[in-house]
């Protein structure tokens, strides 16, 4: 298996042995399709902010209507940070800490969040999982629980990336939520938001903002809106994935909409990749 | 508790004002201005991100220097290139704090090989790959272990000021902790965040002195010199130089090139022939003796 050392290093033979990772005609031939390991499973980012930091008004309502989602569909709920990681990105940075450091500060806020929508969701038997465990042992959980609860940040931490612009970190959780169903190939995503979706700007300062009912990575990445009701880093996520091929945004504020949208209806606006 | 009715006045995009107003009302004022703002407004408004850069970041560690052992260019050559490296560490630690981290290399490859034949999805090639830069890391803490010097995964990474404080050095691996959430590569399948970039957003993070990368070539060719004899060795680079090349082939991970234009402290890292005694020190020492990358 080994293979002698003619440049003084010991390989193991395989097709990329030897080869630079850095090639580009190599990576192109690791191309392929993927295996979907959750393609029964949805995924549900349910906003920090937009949802849960209103309290019972807007939580309740989205968590029956889960709960009568979890009779029929397995969920993957992701939650996002919402005000108190706002609050701590401005005490952070008028400290000083660089992006990796907000980031590792940010998971705690999403967490927390986590453990609100397990507290709520308990009765159905679906339970935040610490994020030590949590991408491992996915599948086991979706095989004996009707649902689990992550913190939806993914685990880059002290390793974010730099910002473009400023120092917030750029994959919070929309995008961890999104990662994590790219990885394993689940049939939906929905960020349930506290608007009806995308609009040419934002709706609270201009009323007549145009809806924007359906759109692709590529055309909304053209058009560069001031602001997003998402992760803007999910745009060019959602241009390399492999299996997604569209997400949807959704009114969070209305219950009834989660249901058409784990069926794959359009009730919100979907960002398709392309 | 927050009334529905003061939760639908607010703005419908996430950041909602009005929430934010109910949870900090007059009686919990805010910090600053900026912080009112991040509160209210959205994070994807770029006016209101180019707010957070008002104060400069702290230099965390600003005396630790993150040297990066490559993994199929060093670690798989085995003791001839290893034993001469870490008998030069060991030397240099009276004088220089550093931050280990190692490649993971020819296993790496053959996981992913393997792996991209399977199907496997990049965020669990880099599952793959992060436990093949650990056992490298293993045996690199192991030479090192008579000096004391502590192997961290990233939970124990709190501990890495007392470390350096106590011991000088430390070792890590060099794969980001990225796993399921790895994103795709645009072309191909293979984690495009690897152990190059995991080292370079530790000296990023933490305001290191320094960022060497240590391979078996003097730094950075117009080809990959072991397949393309009439190469030609490039003593500096712009990143923007580098872009503008369109190499097919680099020295460093491209993401450590696309990250470093938008870093907020390192904004230089050499890329070293380990193999020549004397190198890593002088590296070390702040001199130019392979590539220097800067932005």
């Amino acid at each position: 298996m080994t293979e002698p050392s003619n440049d003084g290093r010991h390989h193991v033979r395989s097709g990329l042995m030897r080869e630079s990772l850095l090639d580009k005609a190599v990576m192109a031939g690791t191309e392929g399709p993927t295996v979907a390991m959750l393609p029964d499973c949805h995924v549900v980012k349910v906003g920090g902010g937009s949802i849960i930091d209103g309290g019972r008004a807007t939580t309740y309502p989205i968590v029956d209507a889960i709960g009568k989602a979890l009779e029929t569909q397995k969920l993957i709920l992701g939650t996002g940070g919402g005000v108190r990681t706002r609050h701590v990105f401005s005490i952070g940075l008028d400290l000083g800490m660089p992006t990796g450091v907000l980031a590792q500060l940010s998971i705690a806020d999403a967490l927390g969040n986590a453990h609100i929508l397990g507290t709520l969701l308990s009765p159905y038997g679906v339970v935040a999982i610490p994020p030590e465990i949590f991408g491992h042992l996915l599948p086991l959980f979706m095989q004996a629980a009707p649902g689990v609860i992550f913190n939806g940040d993914p685990p880059f931490s002290l390793w974010e990336h730099p910002s473009h612009i400023g120092k917030i970190p750029k994959h919070r959780t929309d995008a961890g939520s999104f990662l994590l169903a790219e990885c394993f190939g689940v049939k939906t995503v929905t960020l349930l938001k506290d608007v009806d979706g995308l609009y040419a700007a934002d709706p609270k300062k201009e009323p007549g903002a145009e809806f924007i009912p359906e759109i692709t990575a590529s055309e909304l990445e053209e058009r560069n809106l001031a602001t997003l009701p998402f992760d803007r880093v999910i745009i060019d996520l959602l241009k390399s994935a492999r299996q997604l091929t569209q997400i949807q945004i959704v009114n969070g504020l209305k219950p009834d909409l989660l249901a058409p949208a784990l069926a794959g209806e359009h009730v919100g606006t979907i960002l398709r990749k392309g | 508790m927050v009334s529905s009715e003061s939760v639908n006045a607010g703005s419908p995009y996430e950041g909602n004002g009005t929430i934010g107003d109910t949870v900090f009302g007059d009686d919990n004022a805010l910090l600053t201005e900026l912080g009112a703002q991040l509160v209210a407004g959205s994070l994807t408004d770029d006016v209101l991100l180019a707010e957070t850069d008002r104060h400069p970041t702290i230099q965390i560690l600003p005396a630790a220097n993150v040297v990066k052992i490559g993994g199929q260019s060093f670690i798989d050559r085995g003791r001839s290139a290893m034993f001469p490296l870490v008998e030069e560490i060991k030397k240099n630690l009276p004088d220089h704090k550093m931050i280990l981290g190692t490649g993971a290399g020819t296993r790496a490859r053959h996981a992913y090989s393997v792996g991209s034949d399977l199907g496997m999805p990049t965020g669990v090639l880099s599952v793959l790959g992060t436990f093949v830069s650990m056992q490298n890391a293993r045996m690199l803490h192991y030479l090192l272990a008579d000096e004391g010097i502590p192997f961290i995964e990233p939970v124990q990474f709190p501990q890495l000021p007392l470390f350096l404080s106590e011991r000088q050095a430390v070792v890590f691996f060099g794969m980001p902790p990225y796993t399921f959430w790895q994103p795709n590569p645009a072309v191909g399948r293979i984690p495009p965040h690897r152990t190059d970039t995991g080292s370079y957003l530790i000296a990023e993070v933490f305001g290191a002195r320094s960022m060497i990368y240590v391979k078996d070539e003097d730094g950075l060719y117009s080809a990959d010199p072991k397949k393309d004899k009439s190469a030609k060795f490039i003593p500096q680079a712009t990143v923007e130089e580098i872009e503008a090349m369109d190499l097919d082939d680099v020295v460093v991970e491209r993401s450590v090139l696309e990250l470093m234009k938008h870093a907020k402290s390192c904004r230089s890292v050499q890329v070293i022939n380990g193999l020549k005694p004397g190198n890593l020190t002088r590296a070390l020492n702040g001199e130019h003796v392979g590539t220097i990358i800067s932005s």
